[in-house]
């Protein structure tokens, strides 16, 4: 019985991730058009440091950019990945 | 090497049923060398027991395999965003030497275990374990080829770097290079091969209904199978795929189970997978249907694995028919 | 067949009063489990939810962002090098960006701030596209009023701001107030806020500050020959590469990034990310499983009697065996679809308010935003495997090991 509830509600949630994310499109559509419109590069989520800010336009050094020596203090450092493929040139 | 959460799910599955089928085969080592129904020693008992556990822990394995040939597949396709020209699994599979190998194996183990468990049904019929030595010997004979499948499956997404530029589908699987297997496969003519791969389900369907009805030609259509079963992948790439992506040079495998096809692509080689398993099946247990524990349970189970592969090519084969027939394609 | 299901069925029902009747025992187990799956289908749901977002919304960034290298780090760029990019075949179009970050003292945040492009006007025409197509969106969406500035005809002029919506919550700020700032050259720029970003635009907007040119070169003293990076627009998108490539052998201190690199380094921090968590909480799930092997094994006298009996009363190994794979089954179900609930709400209802401390490290800005729910077979499947497999195997030994004690030896033990 509890099953058959669960089931049922994950279904429920499913419908909801389906229909929300029909009605966040617009949403998702404006954030495009802002990062289109300002030629954005990153997403802003670790402001606590310049290369965690954004991460894409960092380069490989970034753990040891202060001086050879500081390696990567930031906590947010710790979520991001240490090399960044394909961005060696 | 890629951390990703469906990488680590594929690699736990892998290690898993390794570990488990390694010791399961060692238990049936033991068996194959001591086993004497007539024996009352305790030595025997404690085999008739671990038996069960045997039994056990390879229908939880074989069902993880059959798991595991498609998330190995999910995974790949999955995973194509991290490399410079891969579109679709055809490509993440070509990163490095091990991925294509890998998926072969997992093909061939995949229908070996649907085989054994055949055989282990066929095996529970009996009361006094009438193919018991057969069964442990085919454990032996799968086990070094899944411990293979994980090494390869290791080697293949621990050699993983991303960015390397992977030939995608369009030029691994086209009419127009001629290099490589699956190159070979797209250049085959696709009327012809339609009609062969139709001929060939006619007269598989056809014998499979006389075995079904009239109880004859067992092992002509448990080699039928076997054969519509190759020749079904060949026409996949060949022709039936351009039909599914209305595109005349798109010959992949992989992206008829792309979000975009509506996941067709799964039910198709379910349907493939499962008909194989039950036609070649009939093969692999009718030589035991003269033994005299099995004489009568094992004449219906027979019955039941021809009716479901007959079932599920029909099933394939309606499939495919509808979507040739109601393609925009047109050749 | 008929029979097949109807033996099952009893078997079911019978595993389902047993189970029923150990309470205690079982409820301690499940929410052990479902604490497990939560943990991984939360992690799995955030990061695949962002990698989503990330990707449908970098879509629009800049096809080549090229940076100016000196001595290894990202250095002001000339402009003399524009003219240089722009003569390369296949390069449609040259612009530069001029931005920075300047770090609050006040509330100790660090700000990006921005000019944003010259041709503002035909873009703003872009964001009003924007609010009409919002109309059939939801109503809630509609009230906030999505266009890209919050003010009406109020151009970026010398002397003006538009602040990001964090900026605003961080300071307590809005519209018509004043936010000074220290310039290179130690003159105090009191600067108005004319306007503010849509709150929805959060993950991408969050710390900007932007600001007309004149001021920024002014606050960061950039003499007028310098730019901080260049857009290139490239005439056919598969010469993105190639054009990236002949930017490279033109200026050699140049360091392109393509747009496919922007969208995969995201893509792969974000693997990383699920994966190095997934590797983590993989002591959690070994813990677990020893506990489920404990449990499995440990069989009360009770149960030792039950099964002791069943046999006796005509049951077979085999289906002892079936009782115990579905009672693993049950409560792997149960615990799997509680548990994947459970991290629904948690990351799409509430924000993943239990990962929040972790992702803000030590900003002290970070975005509020919410996540478009996004759920596939792929994430269940190796949910899946992830959790309900290392269960199952973890409970096969004890299981055919209670499955095969002699009825009359259970009993007599339970007896005395």
């Amino acid at each position: 019985m509890t099953l058959l509830s669960g089931i049922v509600l994950l279904g429920l949630l499913m419908l909801h991730a389906f229909t929300s994310s029909q009605g966040q499109e617009a949403n998702l559509l404006h954030k495009a058009a802002l990062v289109k419109q300002l030629r954005l590069t990153d997403l802003c989520l670790f402001t606590e440091a310049r290369y965690t800010r954004h991460l894409s336009q960092a380069d490989l050094n970034t753990a040891f950019q202060d001086h050879p020596l500081s390696m990567e203090h930031f906590p947010s450092g710790s979520f991001t990945q240490p090399n960044l493929p394909g961005i060696t040139r | 090497m890629i951390l990703h959460p469906t990488v680590i799910a594929n690699l736990l599955a892998a290690y898993t049923s390794s570990l488990m089928l390694v010791y399961a085969a060692y238990y049936g080592l033991q068996i194959l060398r001591h086993w004497n129904i007539e024996s009352g020693s305790e030595l025997q008992l404690i085999l008739e027991r671990k038996t069960y556990l045997v039994s056990t822990v390879l229908s939880y394995v074989f069902g993880l395999q059959l798991l595991s040939l498609f998330l190995f597949v999910f995974t790949a396709d999955s995973l194509r965003t991290l490399f410079v020209g891969a579109m679709c699994a055809a490509g993440t599979l070509n990163v490095n030497a091990f991925g294509y190998p890998t998926l072969v194996l997992k093909v061939v183990n995949f229908v070996t275990s649907g085989l054994w468990l055949v055989l282990n049904h066929a095996d529970n019929q009996g009361y006094d374990y009438p193919l018991i030595k057969k069964k442990y010997l085919l454990l032996i004979v799968i086990t070094p080829f899944i411990v293979l499948e994980t090494l390869l499956e290791t080697a293949y997404f621990l050699g993983m770097e991303p960015d390397v530029i992977t030939s995608c589908c369009g030029s691994l699987f086209s009419g127009e290079k001629k290099a490589g297997l699956g190159s070979e496969l797209a250049s085959l003519p696709a009327i012809p091969t339609l009609w062969a791969f139709y001929l060939t389900v006619i007269i598989t369907l056809i014998s499979g209904l006389v075995f079904y009805f009239k109880n004859r030609g067992g092992y002509v259509y448990a080699l039928l199978s076997f054969a519509l079963f190759i020749i079904a992948l060949i026409a996949i790439v060949s022709v039936i795929s351009i039909y599914i992506y209305e595109l005349p040079t798109h010959h992949c495998p992989f992206c008829i189970i792309m979000e975009d096809y509506s996941y067709i692509g799964y039910l198709l080689y379910v349907l493939l997978f499962g008909g194989v398993v039950a036609g070649s099946g009939i093969g692999i247990i009718l030589p035991f249907r003269k033994i005299e524990s099995l004489k009568h349970a094992l004449g219906g189970f027979i019955n039941k694995l021809a009716l479901t592969s007959v079932l599920m090519y029909g099933a394939f084969t309606v499939i495919v028919t509808y979507r040739i027939i109601f393609s925009n394609l047109i050749m | 067949m008929n029979v097949w299901i109807e033996k099952q069925r009893y078997i079911i029902d019978f595993t389902i009063s047993s189970l029923m009747r150990r309470k205690v025992k079982n409820i301690g187990l499940l929410v052990l489990y479902t604490l497990i799956v939560f943990i991984l289908a939360s992690t799995m749901f955030f990061t695949y939810a962002i990698k989503r977002e990330a990707a449908f919304i970098l879509e629009g960034s800049p096809e080549i962002v090229v940076q100016n290298l000196v001595a290894g780090r990202h250095d002001l760029l000339p402009v003399s090098y524009l003219e240089e990019i722009k003569s390369i075949r296949g390069v449609a179009n040259v612009e530069s960006r001029l931005w920075g970050y300047f770090y609050d003292s006040l509330v100790g945040a660090n700000y990006t701030l921005m000019t944003p492009p010259q041709n503002q006007d035909s873009h703003k025409n872009q964001g009003k596209t924007t609010v009409v197509e919002n109309d059939n969106g939801d109503p809630h969406a509609n009230h906030e009023a999505h266009a890209l500035f919050e003010y009406e005809g109020a151009l970026l002029e010398s002397g003006t701001l538009i602040i990001g919506n964090g900026v605003a919550r961080m300071r307590g700020i809005g519209k018509d107030d004043y936010m000074p700032f220290m310039a290179a050259d130690g003159q105090i720029m009191n600067m108005k806020i004319v306007g503010k970003l849509s709150s929805v635009s959060e993950l991408v907007s969050s710390d900007l500050i932007l600001m007309s040119e004149a001021d920024l070169r002014k606050l960061f003293g950039i003499s007028p020959d310098k730019v901080t990076d260049a857009i290139v627009t490239v005439r056919n998108p598969s010469e993105i590469q190639t054009v990236a490539g002949k930017i490279k052998k033109r200026i050699h201190s140049a360091r392109p990034i393509i747009r496919d690199e922007i969208l995969r380094t995201y893509s792969s921090i974000f693997n990383w990310r699920g994966g190095m968590m997934i590797v983590i909480f993989s002591a959690a799930v070994l813990a677990f499983v020893i506990f489920a092997w404990d449990k499995a094994s440990g069989l009360s006298a009770g149960e030792r009697q039950e099964i002791g009996i069943l046999k006796a009363v005509g049951w077979e190994t085999g289906d002892v065996i079936q009782m115990k794979f579905w009672e693993g089954a049950i409560v792997s179900l149960s615990a799997f679809l509680g548990g994947v609930i459970l991290a629904y709400i948690h990351v799409f209802f509430t924000g993943s308010a239990i990962f929040e401390p972790a992702l803000e490290g030590w900003s002290n800005l970070y975005p509020n935003f919410t996540l478009t729910p996004f759920i596939n077979a792929e994430q269940l499947t190796t949910l899946f495997f992830l959790t309900v497999i290392p269960y199952t195997v973890a409970t096969i030994v004890p299981t055919w090991r209670a499955a095969t004690i002699d009825p009359d030896s259970a009993m007599r033990h339970t007896g005395g």
